[in-house]
């Protein structure tokens, strides 16, 4: 498994009323994890279909790899990108959930670890179930494993912990960490600051249609002024991080806590 | 007062599921109680809210057994996925939001006046023009949450409500619950956003396999958040705190007599301070 690097040069994109991307440009360099975030109908989802071939740009021009997108069909995409919509409920069609997690790589010709996914995202008590009998968060999951089995080059993930738990949302974490392990290429649209903290290196934000900053994640997550003015708020980890002043702008939450070893605690609330 | 809920030993079953989803569920709600129901997925939180509305088993099909009175008036629920909830007869936003007390019969000018009235409350005046096939989850979500709104609920069910929402909106929207509260609504939200909830919630209902297995203050009886779990493996003993402005209160005077208590902090979002990490 190795990644794929993504190219988007001056990419445009209208919906019927509305001038969703507004000359996007970037590059973001295999085996990277780079998070996409911005307020709601900013035109980060309407980005990553169009890696994906679910839409076409009006102009500009995308690649993956040695691929030009122009040229290429989604089901060929699915070769080199995982892609998990924001609605999981619109990619889940199977009658159990193994079958559901088999389909994309036995479409692929291949043979996937499908068992090993169901266990790492703790879905294997689930295997037989119907997808739309799994709880609305599991879903999620059922999606993300059907993608993790197909063993991309590149994950494209739209909201990929939204609705999930702690406990679900750090499965998502540390799946998505092994792979980045292995240099696949990981671009997550997300909201949850937790989560960008824990798994990018990097942060790209959308505004009205356009590429507004792109910055290492450390560095994005302890700048207040930025994330205000963008209405987000720091997550906690930068928070205890920026507050405390812990050397070296933890983001992780085993950093803040490896950095936080020293400190007295007060036995009981006051 | 009458309550807006009351459940006694409440059992129910999903059409064609070999397990219930609520097992001797026993609750009260009354008028202006802001209650979140936490729990794993599948504990049972999203069945609660359709049977808190009279949506289960009368829309939804199961058998519920146990008493059951549903004291308001009116009940509202808005689900986690907006666009189930969209009418699909409505070219704008605004009518969208109108569509419910219109379809009540009310008089055109009251129906007016509530869909521009939630429109504002959701701060969605922009949108109000716009088709609501072409907006974006996020935006949905705020336009379902206003259309269930200008129906003028007594009770209200919030299944994941900002589960699509940026930050920003999420914060919003949350903050907007005291004050209809405060107008005597109730409110009733299941999510597994327990931090966000935690901070307007006035009591917490823990599910565990379709039963309540804690049921009080959202500080007394919620699990241990993502903060908590981070104050736990940095030494912090239990009770785990649930927010950051709780750890670090809970963070003891070092030597020098400094603590770290959360007058350090800033309120969220406030201005630039990013010189102060030590390195």
């Amino acid at each position: 498994m190795s990644g794929w690097d993504l190219r988007i040069e001056d990419v445009r994109y209208a919906y019927a009323e509305v001038e969703a991307l507004r000359g996007v440009s970037l590059a973001i360099r295999s085996g990277e994890s780079v998070a996409l975030v911005g307020k709601n109908g900013a035109g980060k989802t309407t980005l990553t279909r169009l890696l994906v071939a679910l839409i076409r740009p009006a102009a500009g021009h995308v690649a993956v790899g040695d691929w030009d997108v122009a040229l290429r069909r989604p089901d060929e995409m699915a070769r080199r990108i995982g892609y998990v919509f924001q609605h999981a409920d619109q990619q889940l069609f199977a009658r159990s959930v193994r079958e559901d997690v088999a389909f994309g790589t036995r479409r692929l010709g291949r043979h996937g670890p499908v068992d090993a996914v169901l266990e790492e995202l703790s879905l294997a008590s689930y295997a037989d179930v119907h997808p739309y009998d799994v709880p609305a968060p599991l879903r999620k999951l059922v999606a993300l494993a059907g993608v993790l089995a197909m063993e991309p080059g590149v994950f494209v993930l739209d909201e990929p912990t939204a609705g999930l738990d702690r406990s679900q949302r750090e499965l998502v974490v540390a799946a998505l960490r092994r792979r980045s392990a292995l240099g696949v290429t990981v671009l997550a649209v997300s909201h949850d600051l937790g989560f960008v903290a824990e798994t990018a290196e990097r942060v790209l934000v959308m505004e009205s249609g356009r590429l507004a900053a792109d910055r290492p994640a450390r560095e994005f997550l302890y700048d207040a002024g930025a994330l205000a003015a963008l209405s987000l708020r720091p997550p906690a980890t930068a928070e205890i991080g920026r507050v405390l002043k812990l050397p070296d702008a933890p983001i992780r939450s085993e950093e803040v806590a490896a950095a936080m070893r020293g400190v007295r605690w007060k036995q009981n609330p006051e | 007062m009458t309550p807006r809920l009351a459940l006694a030993g409440v059992t129910f079953t999903h059409p064609g599921a070999d397990r219930a989803a609520l097992r001797g569920v026993s609750l009260e709600l009354t008028a202006g109680e802001i209650a979140m129901v936490a729990g794993a997925a599948g504990a049972g939180a999203s069945t609660l809210l359709l049977v808190a509305t009279g949506l289960a088993p009368r829309l939804v099909g199961g058998t519920l057994a146990g008493s059951r009175t549903i004291g308001a008036r009116r009940c509202g629920i808005v689900f986690a996925r907006p666009w189930t909830q969209l009418t699909g007869l409505c070219s704008t936003v605004e009518d969208e939001v109108a569509f419910g007390p219109a379809s009540l019969g009310r008089p055109l000018a009251e129906v007016r006046a509530a869909a521009s009235h939630a429109i504002r409350q959701l701060g969605i005046a922009h949108l109000a023009g716009r088709d609501p096939a072409h907006l974006s989850g996020g935006e949905l979500q705020r336009v379902v949450v206003a259309a269930i709104l200008a129906l003028g609920p007594e009770l209200l069910a919030l299944d994941d409500p900002a589960a699509e929402l940026d930050p920003a909106a999420a914060d919003a929207l949350y903050a907007l619950l005291p004050s209809l509260a405060a107008d005597g609504m109730t409110i009733l939200i299941a999510t597994p956003d327990v931090e966000r909830a935690a901070r307007v919630a006035t009591r917490a209902l823990v599910l565990e396999q379709g039963t309540v297995v804690a049921d009080g203050r959202p500080a007394d009886v919620l699990p241990v958040t993502e903060v908590g779990s981070l104050a736990r493996a940095a030494g912090c003993p239990p009770p785990y705190p649930l927010d950051v402005p709780a750890l670090l209160a809970r963070i003891a005077p070092d030597a020098g007599g400094r603590a770290h208590d959360s007058s350090d902090a800033p309120p969220a979002g406030s201005g630039p301070d990013t010189g102060a990490i030590a390195r």
